[in-house]
């Protein structure tokens, strides 16, 4: 701890933190035009600049730790008088087209010149033409451009996609796409959101609507299980008509969170009442005549809730395998960990300097997890091993080993690892036997995980001191998936690995603690948010329509184990599955009536919904809804099992794996055919005898799907990528994601 | 000394403007008077201030033409607002002046401008960019009120000038290899190591082994050193190096291969000179072919240092990335003068970088190499890394052995602590001179190092006879000597203690005093010229030998000295060269190339200079060192480099003194 004085007051400042961070931390303003509180200092701006005492000159706030006893003031004529010759020159040929801007009204050039009073252009330099740049979803125009580089801080730092750099030129300086002509990136729109001009801009919304046209509903993305806060913005009044109520945009707290862009972008999700418009009676006696309700995890916990209370009124199954099988899952983890949750939280992976991640396409998968393994790897220079069946480009750059394992020996990989991380644990022993005694020659020559590899791993974690273990859905829904989630419970209990379990949906980890799940479904069924024979959902084909995720209350259980609040942005004029369970008999008036009622015996608080927060405060604490309670378990009784053979997969095999931006029907409207495509390598082509660009039908089980084929030259092997993004909701869902696939050409 | 007209260098302040040319006032810095054989300057201008040589110079066009060459050159920059605005500002408004358009209200805004850029700009090249411009407003007001008064052009204006700029760091100039050191700590800084390592890649291909075992004369020179400690520059350069090998990226070039031009250049010898020469010239599309005596590629960086200090599979990394280029390696082989001959004809040009890898011998009495026991340097670290690195020849195992060696260098230091990781009994060093000029001729940490791993250092002593049985070594006599100080100041004297002498038993002695160049593969009838030490000799700025077309860099031309001392004339030669071979054998410098000697003979750094504008006391990051327990009985390696922590806040550190200096001819 560093004790020193800011404009006279005593303050502290820990290991690592600048002056300025000192300085918001206790309410001093110092100005700033390129700060961004998530990356490391941009330092372009210089308005930061302060006087401490003893020291000729300015001393930047934004990238100086405090020394101890060191007197600083953040104010003064002199500091006053750059400061405003900054802003001057900030105005030097800045185009005076405000009022056409989109950023007018929440942008900060305009806020610091009224700030500085600049009223008129004081100095003046000779204007430069400079071409606007479409880069598909991403507008850019350099003359609005001041150069402060947050985009590219964050799209390198934060994103790890590091696809924009500055054209280093003095005044000539520019945001240019890094290494190729035309911006090649995953488009999660960080960029737009960073910039504190108009220079980088949504092609979409660009000249739709003003700021202060705009009401933000705070709520938490539908898409993945990372649950990152964002706001609706919906247009409601200024130039608004009737029925024009629409969402325009989604903007994020960019300060300290981060949104990919299926949340940025995909949020015209809300359910069309048109399209599914059976009377509620219908679904009624549906349910009433049904043997189980099928449901994806595509819901929040109260309309879990509500499906268990039907379940337990009607005595009818619940059915949902991608939940149950998280479920499974964690109930034999938690024998091992002794806990009922999973130890690691983004943040954790975020101050990781070592990292496993097994099981899971994560790029695509979860791109909150992918974020924060970025931030990991360039802020902590975090080791990285991604070990999977296929090759990620994106990853390139974070991961630091790539161990390529067979398709199918998951469980085998993550015996070898556990052998090795708990070789001096206390395990017990039973399970330290089963761990001595594997058959370590037969699952390396099956995983194709050599020793060698693993030493390196090793290696490279030596000086680490934070650890985490990632798995995904890969496991989770692997036949094995009971005796993995053993392994890595004892990871868990007993290595310095804090460990996280990617669940799949936004809600499986909510869904997986609240309903009672069936193993089969049997007989009739009733979908929602699901295929059945009478469907009940907010998208796809349907029978019945309710209210999409951007159009209800309610609440989710985040990757972080958090329980987090959404709100309606969206007007829905039909009905509820809780106006259907009314007439069924249960008796709650309206769906968030059953927040409190969440079960806490897993760790759930009777919280109501309406005292739920869902902000982050200015300096940056997550204050949004609440975590789950830890709880202890104590069903010591389970033993691992040896692990004996290893499945195989052989010939062409295909991966259940959506591209970037895409997860599900409620992210798909717009989709374009590339995005639909089954992907391959070259040896994949050549296996299933298909060339880029041909159409092809696979048969994958019950399923027979047309897709169009395109050559991945970064992909090696026989695994192919194949979208389920634009299936019927809950297609694949639960099942292993690698599948023997045949495939016939059909044109080209 | 240099006769000026008018000087504000350094804040001197020499005005001869209303004095006989043979009353003038001379400056006292090495200032570049003579630009080339061909020019005269007429001024030069920089950060720290500005010298007319002449009467005849237009300083208001002077003045522009630095604020252009600014904008020109702020590609190094425009990282900030106060740099990338103001710079235009003043550039357009002092050319507005000059053309004889501007304003009384301009020169005002000149200053304001320029006093926000010293004020608030990120790095020094905009903080001190205003400096020369507001000398030259403040000294020469007249001319610039002449412009304004009568709405005239300044009198050269139209006339053609040239003005030569360079941009330079106290750092980089420093460097031997000129190596732009803020650019590769900025990549570090802004998380972007495949930039910080393009920026070390321009002038320094070897960035694994220069962010490794480099002395780091650049050190001596960062003007952190006038605030508090230097910045600890070489070990950032790590981090660039360790992002593309682990994330097994392709080689970060400096720039793309060019094609192929047809030319072809052989170079002697793949130690640091001639992979650097070969670095180079491929990108240029030059065909190279390397020869090489020994089985292995990289020289005494492979075979000399050890193991522990440079990890081979780093400085692999460094090679493969030469011969990612297409440079053609024939190991095994030592080119003879025939085959030199034969080179000549075949080739454009011939580079020799075969390096000093003659062990001198530490003359004592009955010094004869037949001895068994007594064991040149090099043979002896040759035996070591050739088994330990590459599992050739045989292991070295001193178990149970007492060993002397007599040095006080690197290379003495990788003896002694390869002796001890040998299993030697007792490892003894034996220095003339104290543990302060040890230390100084090495580092600190290499001196503690070895201390800790258990070698015992004798100093003020020096080897008189060696005793043997039959040609086995049995013993040593040795003298010592006392340093006498010198009454006049000068380096200490020694002088020898008579009746001060002692003998121990010895099994080895191994001399690491100096090594010299083998050159047997001259022919004869070149009558290449030498230096007094027996080294190649050349000018120091095109490394080109007295014969036409034969060149030599490294410790062959220079003596034994650092792996960047090689470097850095390696890639002067190579630049040489590949114009060389293109414009029908002409010897030519760049412009740039020109400036560079220029500064260096200069100085960029001024170690009295007062540092503004950052705060004092943010403490110089230590890597962490593997214990000596770990260490000393493998090759495990010592310096683990910063962690990723440290290294921020080491990068944090620099101030990014970049500095623009321009002459006008």
């Amino acid at each position: 701890m560093i004790t020193f004085t800011i404009d006279g007051r005593h303050v502290t400042a820990a290991k690592g933190e600048t002056i300025l961070n000192v300085a918001r931390r206790e309410g001093i303003y110092i100005p700033t035009m390129c700060y961004l509180s998530k990356t490391t200092p941009c330092a372009s701006c210089r308005m930061c600049v302060v006087e401490a005492e003893g020291v000729e000159g300015f001393v930047l706030s934004c990238q100086t730790p405090p020394t101890e006893g060191l007197v600083v003031n953040t104010h003064s004529d002199l500091l006053q008088d750059e400061r405003v010759n900054i802003m001057r020159m900030y105005d030097v040929n800045h185009p005076l087209e405000c009022g056409v801007c989109d950023k007018s009204g929440e942008c900060d050039l305009q806020n610091k010149t009224l700030e500085f009073g600049i009223d008129r252009q004081h100095f003046s330099a000779r204007d430069q033409i400079r071409d606007i740049k479409e880069w598909g979803r991403i507008h850019y125009d350099p003359s609005l451009c001041i150069l402060c580089e947050k985009c590219v801080h964050v799209c390198n730092e934060i994103i790890g996609d590091d696809a924009i750099e500055v054209q280093f030129g003095g005044y000539k300086s520019t945001i240019i796409p890094k290494n190729s002509e035309q911006l090649d990136c995953t488009f999660c729109g960080e960029c737009i959101a960073v910039c504190p001009v108009g220079a980088l801009v949504s092609s979409e919304f660009q000249y739709r609507a003003n700021a202060w046209e705009l009401s933000r509903i705070p709520a938490t993305c539908a898409h993945c299980s990372s649950g990152c806060a964002l706001e609706y913005e919906v247009k409601t009044s200024g130039a608004a008509s009737a029925g024009e109520e629409r969402i325009f945009r989604v903007s994020n707290n960019f300060e300290y969170t981060t949104l990919c862009g299926a949340g940025r972008f995909h949020f015209d999700f809300g359910a069309d009442i048109s399209e599914g418009s059976a009377d509620i009676s219908e679904a009624v006696q549906a349910i009433q005549a049904c043997d189980a309700i099928r449901f994806s995890s595509l819901i929040t916990n109260e309309e879990a809730l509500i499906l268990q209370q039907l379940k337990e009124r009607l005595g009818i199954k619940l059915y949902n395998e991608e939940a149950r099988h998280f479920q499974e899952f964690m109930h034999a983890y938690a024998r091992k960990s002794g806990q009922l949750h999973y130890s690691a939280t983004l943040e954790d992976i975020k101050q990781s300097d070592a990292i496993i991640m097994i099981g899971s396409r994560i790029s695509t998968d979860n791109p909150g997890v992918r974020y924060a393994i970025t931030e990991a790897a360039r802020h902590n220079g975090a080791k990285v091993s991604y070990m999977h069946p296929l090759e990620d480009v994106l990853l390139h750059n974070t991961m630091t080993q790539f161990v390529k394992y067979e398709v199918g020996t998951e469980e085998g990989v993550i015996a070898l690892l556990a052998q090795e991380l708990l070789k001096n644990a206390n395990v017990n022993t039973e399970d330290k036997a089963v761990l001595d005694q594997l058959d370590e020659g037969y699952l390396s020559a099956e995983s194709n995980v050599g020793e060698e590899e693993i030493a390196d791993m090793m290696a490279s974690f030596l000086r680490s001191k934070k650890r985490t273990f990632i798995v995904g859905s890969d496991v989770i829904s692997h036949e094995q998936r009971e005796n993995i989630a053993k392994l890595v419970g004892l990871i868990d209990a007993y290595s310095d690995f804090k460990v996280m379990v990617v669940p799949k949906h936004v809600n499986t980890l909510g869904v997986s603690l609240i309903c009672d799940l069936d193993a089969e479904a049997g007989g009739k069924s009733v979908g929602y948010n699901a295929q059945g024979d009478f469907i009940i959902a907010s998208s796809g084909v349907r029978h019945m329509s309710v209210p999409a995720l951007n159009q209800q209350e309610g609440t989710f259980v985040s990757i972080n184990k958090q329980v987090l609040p959404t709100n309606v942005a969206l007007g829905f004029s039909g009905h509820t599955l809780n106006d259907v369970a009314s007439c069924l008999g249960l008796s709650q008036k309206e769906t968030i009536d059953y927040t409190r009622q969440l079960p806490e015996g897993k760790g759930f608080q009777r919280i109501a919904f309406d005292t739920l927060e869902n902000f982050y405060d200015p300096l940056g604490k997550d204050r949004r809804g609440y975590c789950l309670q830890s709880i202890a378990t104590n069903e010591a009784d389970s033993v691992l099992n040896d692990v004996e053979e290893l499945p195989e997969f052989n010939g062409t095999v295909v991966y259940h794996c959506n591209p970037v931006l895409q997860f599900n029907s409620y992210t798909a409207s717009g989709a374009d055919e590339e995005e639909r495509a089954l992907i391959g390598s070259p040896q994949f082509a050549i296996a299933a005898k298909i060339s880029d660009g041909d159409s092809v039908e696979m048969t994958l089980g019950q399923h027979v799907i047309r897709r169009y084929f395109r050559v991945d030259n970064t992909l090696k092997g026989t695994v192919a990528l194949n979208p389920t993004f634009d299936l019927p909701l809950g297609a694949f869902d639960g099942q292993y994601r690698f599948e023997k696939v045949k495939i016939m050409k059909v044109g080209s | 000394m240099s006769k000026v007209y008018f000087s504000t260098w350094r804040g001197e302040a020499i005005n001869n403007l209303d004095k006989p040319e043979d009353a003038w006032e001379e400056s006292a810095y090495k200032l570049p008077q003579q630009y080339n054989e061909h020019a005269e300057s007429k001024a030069f201008i920089g950060w720290d201030g500005v010298a007319l040589f002449c009467k005849d110079v237009d300083v208001v066009r002077l003045a522009t033409e630095y604020a252009a060459q600014y904008q020109v050159y702020s590609e190094a920059c425009g990282r900030c607002a106060p740099g990338r605005w103001g710079g235009r500002i003043l550039y357009d408004l002092l050319d507005k002046i000059a053309r004889g358009e501007g304003t009384v209200a301009d020169l005002e805004h000149l200053k304001e401008v320029s006093k926000s850029m010293q004020m608030t700009s990120k790095c020094e090249i905009g903080k001190t960019v205003p400096n020369p411009l507001l000398d030259l407003m403040e000294h020469f007001e007249s001319d610039f009120m002449d412009c304004i008064d009568n709405q005239k052009a300044s009198k050269h204006y139209n006339k053609e000038i040239n003005y030569i700029a360079k941009i330079t760091a106290p750092c980089t100039d420093a460097c031997p290899a000129h190596v732009d050191i803020p650019g590769y700590i900025e990549g570090v800084r802004d998380l972007r190591f495949d930039d910080s390592l393009k920026a070390t890649r321009q002038t320094m291909p070897l960035a694994h082994t220069c962010g490794r075992v480099c002395p780091h004369p650049c050190e001596d020179e960062c003007r952190r050193a006038n605030l508090d400690s230097p910045v600890s520059i070489m070990e950032l350069k790590r981090l660039g190096a360790d992002y593309e090998t682990d994330h097994e990226f392709h080689f970060f070039h400096p720039a793309e291969k060019k094609p192929s031009i047809g030319k072809r250049v052989c170079v002697i010898g793949a130690g640091p000179a001639g992979l650097t020469t070969a670095y180079y010239l491929a990108l240029e599309g030059i065909d190279v072919d390397v020869y090489e005596e020994l089985p292995v590629l990289g020289g005494e960086v492979a075979v000399g240092v050890p193991e522990y200090r440079m990890p081979i599979d780093k400085y692999n990394k460094d090679i493969e990335a030469v011969k990612d280029l297409g440079v053609t390696f024939i190991t095994n082989t030592r080119v003879s003068a025939d085959m030199m001959r034969q080179f000549e004809k075949e080739y454009d040009a011939v580079m020799i970088a075969v390096g000093t890898r003659l062990s001198k011998k530490v003359r004592c009495e009955n010094e004869r190499p037949e001895i068994e026991g007594y064991w040149g340097a090099i043979e002896m670290l040759d035996q070591v890394n050739l088994w330990e690195k590459y599992g050739i020849g045989e292991k070295v195992d001193l178990t149970g052995k007492t060993v002397v060696c007599v040095g006080g260098g690197f290379t003495s230091m990788d003896v002694v602590r390869c002796s001890i990781r040998a299993n030697a009994k007792k490892v003894i060093m034996i220095y003339r001179r104290d543990e302060k000029t040890i230390i100084r001729n090495t580092t600190y940490e290499e001196y503690h190092e070895a201390v800790e791993e258990g070698v015992e250092f004798i100093f003020h002593s020096a080897v008189s006879r060696m005793n043997d049985e039959n040609d086995v070594l049995k013993s040593l006599d040795f003298d010592r000597f006392e340093l006498v100080p010198d009454p006049d100041g000068g380096r200490p004297q020694l002088v020898k203690i008579e009746g001060g002498g002692f003998s121990k038993e010895v099994d080895f002695l191994i001399p690491a005093v100096s090594q010299s160049a083998d050159l047997d593969l001259l022919p004869e009838e070149w009558e290449l010229e030498m230096t007094s030490w027996a080294t190649i000799l050349t000018n120091g700025k095109d490394y080109m030998t007295s014969r036409q077309g034969i060149f030599a860099a490294g410790d062959c031309e220079y003596g034994p000295m650092t792996i960047v001392n090689a470097v850095g004339q390696a890639k002067r030669a190579a630049s040489v060269i590949s114009r060389y071979v293109q414009n029908g054998g002409k010897i030519t410098l760049t412009d740039d190339e020109i400036m560079e000697d220029h500064l260096r003979k200069m100085k960029v750094y001024d170690k009295k200079e007062k540092v503004t504008g950052w705060l004092a006391g943010l403490p110089r990051q230590v890597s962490e060192k593997l214990h000596v327990d770990v260490r000393k009985d493998n090759n495990k390696e010592v310096n683990l480099g910063f962690t990723q922590e440290e290294a921020l806040s080491e990068a944090d550190r620099c101030m990014r003194c970049y500095y623009i200096a321009m002459v006008a001819h």
